[in-house]
């Protein structure tokens, strides 16, 4: 969020100016403390894991197989899409990246009337992302990249299998640091540079291994929304088809590998850094490292690898206990890859906490600064409602209670005893109610700009 | 997503014995599934199992070990309900409690 916040906070900003009474509540999430002053924050925490664990039990009421199966294999549709819809899609992709580019180049420097800045931040990043899991993920047939590679010669190097996902998972990571640390929506002229090189070594990629290899195992943009799209209700299989929102990630050959899980965590784990960044604690906490002499050029990639350890080696012991307590002779690597993708609804659930108020707020301004990209008028920023908090938390929230009835459902399906499906839940629901108290927290909190960076 | 990797998640499909680690608080004899050589922690689950599994395959005491053990994991599934909306309630009236106390 914090690069991207602060954006936000420019643009409201210069609203407030003319409406000075109402722009208390505009800086997106960080107006939700405010608004909750009368209940405690440890009252508020505990809540939210309450809600959690209650939908546990709750969940744990669900014990007929047959109910499940029919509630997951629910399916309406399958039409087919016409030949215009997937030209229409490539259009788009190849229309907003050139639109990306020139108005990064010769737009205004400002970033809150640049529609460079403003395409990719509200309109890809917020608003795009959250139709992937929303509604489908379109992403294969819009990915500019992908359009641009699909034509290229391919030398069909082999992709080496030992390195699977593992290249997505780094990369993942990577993006997000650059984008805590560096300019990226601040400069339009340095987004471009971002843009541009993330182009360059997906073509070279495709060249390199085949366009369909690169997209499918390195591309992280690609393999993310891919993910997220299996929690949308809208798929495509033979047709697209209508599901239940979530039922999709209860499939059992979604995520084959331990790379794929590793992926799965980082998605999770960035979601939460992106917000950590921006709460005072990490202020204070990075100003007193940096005092004891830790270079600040090290202090981000360190704190992003070692949180991303930590939630990762949360991950595994919850993996561990639920073997242990299902008893069960089923190898502990086959439960993580079972037990993973219900994380994707955290991760999505929160990106919608991060993100909905935030794409809201400066939609007029990305649809002014797409209608003159060269000469914007001033920006303009919706001032959201008070309540609107609420609906972010609810975000938050909603997102656990789903991955809580996936895994359920999982578990189900992967062990023979009912009571061995509900014991092996155990020890996850301990941990997301854990997680679920500590993105409320950081939700909860005022924003602050982290510091050392540019 | 290769379809030769695909396999290791899915119980249907699973490779024979796929069920082998034992888990960190192992029966001293494990019950193995003649059918598919997978294993578990005792015989209730095993019999759990075939008649999921191995639906088709069955003998008839097989068959007979199925039904006995529904029955009995229908009385455990009665008992855990009646904890679990214990617990249900315990959480939903300490928060009232907590609730009516802090505001």
């Amino acid at each position: 969020m914090t690069r991207r916040r602060r954006l936000a906070v420019a643009a409201v900003g210069l609203l407030a100016a003319a409406v000075a009474p109402v722009a208390a509540h505009g800086a997106g999430l960080s107006g939700a403390a405010d608004r909750s002053l009368s209940v405690p924050t440890w009252l508020f925490l505990t809540t939210g894991g309450g809600v959690i664990g209650a939908s546990f039990l709750l969940a744990s009421f669900v014990t007929d197989r047959s109910f499940i199966r029919r509630v997951h294999g629910w399916r309406r549709g399958g039409l087919r899409p016409a030949r215009a819809a997937r030209w229409l899609g490539r259009a788009v992709g190849l229309g907003g990246l050139a639109a990306v580019l020139v108005a990064g180049l010769v737009g205004p420097r400002e970033a809150t009337r640049n529609a460079a800045v403003l395409t990719v931040w509200v309109g890809w990043w917020s608003g795009y992302t959250m139709t992937t899991y929303l509604v489908g993920n379109s992403w294969p047939a819009v990915d500019p990249w992908r359009t641009l590679a699909a034509p290229l010669p391919s030398l069909d190097v082999d992709y080496p299998d030992r390195l699977d996902a593992w290249p997505s998972v780094a990369a993942l990571l990577g993006l997000v640091w650059l984008e805590v640390v560096s300019p990226v929506a601040d400069r339009p002229r340095f987004l471009v540079g971002v843009v541009t090189a993330y182009g360059v070594v997906t073509l070279a990629g495709a060249v390199v291994f085949g366009a369909d290899v690169w997209f499918r195992r390195v591309d992280p943009v690609a393999r993310l929304f891919r993910y997220f799209g299996r929690m949308a209700p809208l798929h495509y299989d033979d047709g697209v088809r209508l599901r239940l929102p979530g039922v999709g990630l209860d499939e059992p050959r979604l995520v084959t590998s331990r790379a794929e899980v590793a992926f799965i965590v980082a998605v999770l784990w960035v979601t939460t850094f992106d917000g950590l960044v921006a709460t005072p604690l990490w202020r204070d906490a990075a100003v007193a490292v940096v005092g004891a002499g830790v270079p600040p050029g090290l202090l981000y990639p360190a704190a992003l690898v070692a949180g991303y350890a930590a939630v990762c080696g949360v991950y595994a012991l919850a993996v561990r206990y639920s073997k242990r307590a299902a008893r069960t002779y089923l190898p502990a690597d086959v439960l993580a890859r079972r037990f993973a993708p219900p994380l994707l609804a955290i991760a999505a659930g929160y990106h919608l906490a991060h993100f909905l108020g935030y794409f809201l707020e400066l939609a007029p301004a990305l649809a002014t600064a797409a209608v003159a990209p060269l000469s914007p008028p001033e920006p303009v920023a919706l001032v959201l409602p008070g309540w609107f908090g609420g609906i972010e938390l609810a975000g938050v929230l909603l997102g656990h209670l789903l991955a809580i009835w996936v895994a359920h459902a999982a578990a189900y399906d992967v062990f023979p005893g009912k009571l061995q499906a509900v014991r092996s839940q155990y020890g996850i629901t301990v941990a997301m109610v854990c997680y679920t108290m500590a993105s409320l927290w950081i939700v909860s909190q005022p924003y602050a700009v982290p510091p050392y960076v540019t | 997503m290769s379809g030769e990797r695909a396999s290791a998640g899915d119980r249907t499909t699973a490779p024979t014995g796929e069920r082998a680690a034992p888990p960190p608080n192992p029966p001293e004899e494990p019950a193995v599934c003649g059918h598919c050589g997978d294993r578990f922690a005792d015989d209730r689950l095993l019999a759990l199992h075939r008649g999921r599994a191995h639906r088709e395959a069955l003998t008839d005491a097989e068959i007979e070990a199925y039904r006995e053990a529904r029955t009995e994991e229908r009385d455990d599934v009665r008992l855990f309900r009646v904890k679990a909306l214990g617990l249900l309630l315990l959480i939903y009236f300490g928060f009232i409690y907590v609730y009516a106390f802090v505001l």
